[in-house]
């Protein structure tokens, strides 16, 4: 415990973080210097670090890792069928990311105002993309396997409330702020919309190749890792005479092949994502439902405690692996399914640590005075409570999303995860089966550790910079 | 002048109980059987130890006692005590949330916690302002600016971006009242306002109050157990012990004429300056019945343990108007004065109030 400490003055201040508190009075909440004291900390660096490296993994996936040339002169035409090969999540994902970089660039809204403008942005476009996808699944028939994008718009919208109701800005901005927020969403929706992204539906990964091979290719950009997620390489064998499945790493395959015969790098670059979304979507929702019971029970205590306290302790004693294992049996493979079951057994936690809160917030002073002030029971316990509460879930929250991911690994491990997405568990899985190929073991292994570990690291941060006493010794 | 002479209570409360669970399922009488009648621009006072029940009846005029546990057994509190007067206690929550705020604010004891830590002073007075007016933000920032520099606040635009961590006491507690009054309320709930404060700040806030209270034309029930602020401040006092109003009069009457044992042993306890004194009295110590006390009553000596005779002064006391204008818990002995059983109702207020605002 004592550890870190000494460390965090020492980065901390070398850090620069001391003249720009000297120079401009801390205006901060109390959320803000929990913030400035995890910079200051080795562990949270280091795990922060990675989750944004997993973050832009996971946004430029298909930059890093594709079998399609970003540019390519043949027959005399220059075309990009990288561009026609992007997916609707593909393009959220960018768009979103472009729109924070423009927003960190502009520096003239305040931060939290900035933050609140992303949101809504990219909830639009995911409404959007949500929208246009829905008709031609709807076509196809596939609603049936909850596609990503539609379980996307719904978990970006919820986290969007969730955000809306934790960080409460509503009041620090001006119409004309909003009127400029709505307008370029508005914008970038509708061009999102008139563009139709749609990838075609059948890809043929090998035509790249023959069509290198036959020279009719003038020119080309190729991404830096040639090969799609799903590019089983099938021409290899007539081409070259090599058998492509589970080659061990080269210089062609830096972490080798798997055994249908697709770049183990590129599943697990593509694999990131579901990574972030399981772990973020999973304990978003249980989040949520924990805040929703355990508030409710910590404000309103007496009886409504007693029997919300009683389907807390029904939840906390559901197994949630048997659980999952015996969904996949009746409903097969669905990730999506996976990580709503995750997340409404999860709550119980989340759901005792706010009511506890809640229990001691209810007697103070303030929430008597929001009550005098004639604020609605919702906003009382929303916007007055809540965010005053909230601390100590997201300590347990950053835990969570650790668990998550280690259950959908174990899950994909014991082959009742994801066949055709790619999933680091799943890699896993077929190295049972690939002897020699040795990338198959460590590298996804790894990255399930190196995850779980980060979170892991976040979460105890978190909790030290939350811990009174250290924030004490602190201020001394 | 004239339009003062009979003017129409802003606020009746009358035989309001409220009650608690208490040990051995006996419940607790918090307030038992309370009259307040507060007058448009009136000062009234309620003075009485910790427990007496004073924040309880204040609490009850905006139906703040969370029930359960609380209950509220009798009584009615009219609010405009007129023709169209409405039974606060019978309102719902939703008829409360109109009136909470916008036409009864209240401020609390402790600046230091009723402001919410994580919002900045602004976002607070806004968010009063937006819930009882119909205002855009602009116009509710300028309003929440207006209330900060009516409470004596320097720089009040760039305030407003603060947070209360940032500010001291005697400013949280002026941000309380820019706050409460930044709805133009026609009644202030002041519950023991500057007991937190060191006396320097006790005074400015109570002299900011006072101002308030000529410029906005409004009523303040104003609860303390420091009889100093009571002498400067009130129109009429009510001192309370254990739930039950003991005495009801101007504050003249009651500084210079105390009647009851419980009010006479409360002002004798208080030091007074330059005086000195080995060991200082005790409420049990100035408790005596006075001896010109009319006849036809009979006063119960003053007990500090209220259960002893069932509740305080016996089931048969009630507050009667043993000389005029000045009400009494004790037991009438005759007719005659069995009939002086009133409602409390005491128009007053200090002649210095009336000057300024006519």
């Amino acid at each position: 415990m004592t550890e870190p400490r000494p460390a965090e003055s020492r980065g901390g201040v070398s850090a620069g973080a001391t003249p720009a508190a000297a120079s401009t009075p801390l205006r901060s909440s109390a959320l803000g210097r929990v913030g400035l004291w995890m910079l200051g900390q080795w562990g949270a660096r280091i795990g922060m670090g990675w989750v944004l490296a997993l973050l832009l993994m996971a946004v430029f996936a298909p930059v890093v890792a594709s079998s399609h040339p970003y540019v390519w002169k043949v027959d005399g035409r220059v075309g990009s069928p990288w561009v026609e090969h992007l997916t609707a999540a593909d393009v959220v994902l960018l768009g979103s990311f472009l729109v924070a970089v423009v927003l960190v660039l502009w520096r003239r809204a305040s931060g939290a105002w900035r933050l609140q403008a992303w949101l809504w942005i990219t909830a639009a476009i995911t409404a959007t993309a949500a929208a246009r996808a829905l008709p031609v699944l709807w076509a196809q028939r596939e609603l049936g396997q909850l596609p990503l994008v539609f379980l996307m718009t719904a978990a970006m919208l919820l986290s969007l409330l969730f955000v809306l109701v934790v960080v409460p800005w509503w009041s620090s901005a001006s119409v004309r702020a909003w009127s400029g927020t709505a307008a370029v969403g508005l914008v970038l929706c509708g061009a999102f919309w008139a563009a139709d992204v749609r990838p075609p539906a059948n890809i043929v990964y090998s035509a790249y190749r023959e069509a290198t091979a036959a020279e009719k290719v003038e020119w080309q950009l190729l991404p830096p890792l040639a090969y799609s997620p799903s590019d089983y390489q099938r021409d290899r064998m007539s081409a070259e005479g090599v058998d492509p499945r589970v080659l061990p790493p080269s210089l062609r395959h830096p972490f080798g092949t798997d055994e249908s015969g697709a770049d183990v790098l590129s599943r697990m670059i593509h694999a990131s994502r579901i990574a972030l979304a399981i772990g973020l979507i999973a304990t978003g929702i249980a989040v949520l439902i924990g805040i929703v019971v355990g508030g409710l029970m910590g404000y309103f205590a007496g009886w409504v405690d007693l029997l919300g306290m009683r389907i807390v302790e029904v939840f906390s004693a559901i197994p949630v692996i048997f659980l999952l294992i015996m969904i996949v049996a009746f409903y097969g493979r669905n990730l999506y399914l996976m990580m709503v079951i995750i997340g409404i057994t999860g709550w119980v936690g989340y759901a005792t640590f706010i009511r506890a809160e809640f229990l001691k917030l209810r007697k103070m002073d303030f929430v008597q005075a929001a009550h005098a002030c004639g604020t609605p029971l919702r906003s009382v316990l929303f916007r007055h409570m809540l965010p005053n509460g909230v601390t100590p879930v997201l300590v347990l929250a950053s835990f969570g999303i650790a668990q998550a991911i280690l259950i959908e690994s174990t899950l994909s491990f014991l082959g009742l995860g994801l066949v055709e997405e790619p999933s680091w568990g799943q890699l896993l899985n077929q190295s049972r089966s690939a002897a020699g190929q040795w990338g198959l073991t460590i590298f996804p292994g790894l990255a399930i550790f190196l995850t779980v570990f980060a979170y892991n690291l976040v979460g105890e941060a978190l909790r030290d910079a939350l811990d009174p006493r250290v924030a004490s010794s602190d201020d001394s | 002048m004239n339009q003062h002479a009979d003017p129409k209570p802003l606020l009746q409360i009358k035989d309001l109980s409220v009650s608690f669970p208490g040990a051995s399922g006996r419940r607790t009488q918090a307030a038992d059987g309370v009259h307040l009648t507060l007058y448009p621009r009136q000062t009234l006072a309620v003075v009485g130890e910790s427990g007496s029940g004073k924040s309880v009846s204040a609490m009850s005029i905006l139906q703040l006692i969370p029930t359960p546990p609380g209950r509220y057994d009798k009584g009615e509190i009219l609010w405009h005590a007129d023709e169209s007067s409405v039974d606060l206690l019978r309102r719902s929550e939703k008829q409360m949330q109109a009136i909470r705020g916008n036409q009864i604010a209240m401020i609390f004891q402790e600046p230091m916690t009723s402001l919410n830590p994580v919002y900045t002073i602004g976002q607070q007075i806004m968010e009063a302002v937006l819930l009882h007016q119909q205002v855009n933000q602009q116009q509710a920032v300028e309003i929440a600016t207006s209330a900060l520099r009516d409470v004596g606040i320097a720089d009040p635009s760039s305030r407003l971006k603060e947070y209360p961590h940032q500010l001291s006491g005697g400013m949280r507690q002026r941000v309380m009242i820019a706050m409460a009054l930044a709805c133009q309320p026609e009644l202030l709930l002041a519950d023991e306002p500057t007991t937190a404060l060191d006396v320097t700040i006790q005074a400015q806030i109570l002299e900011l109050l006072r101002k308030l209270q000529r410029e906005k034309n409004m009523s303040i029930l104003l609860i303390t157990h420091d009889l100093g602020v009571v002498a400067e401040n009130a129109d009429v006092v009510a001192v309370m012990f254990a739930g039950r109003i003991v005495e009801y009069a101007s504050v003249q009457d009651v500084f210079q004429r105390p009647m009851h044992p419980y009010t006479r042993g409360l002002l004798r306890s208080m030091p007074v300056l330059g005086r000195h004194v080995d060991r200082l009295d005790t409420v049990m110590d100035g408790a005596t019945v006075p001896e010109d006390f009319p006849a036809g009553y009979s006063v119960a000596p003053h007990d500090p343990d209220p259960l002893r005779v069932g509740r305080y002064g016996g089931p048969n006391a009630k507050l009667h108007e043993v000389a005029p204008r000045h009400w009494v818990l004790c037991t009438a002995e005759t007719d005659d004065a069995k009939k002086t059983a009133t409602v409390p109702e005491l128009a007053y207020r200090r002649a210095s109030a009336i000057a300024v605002t006519s």
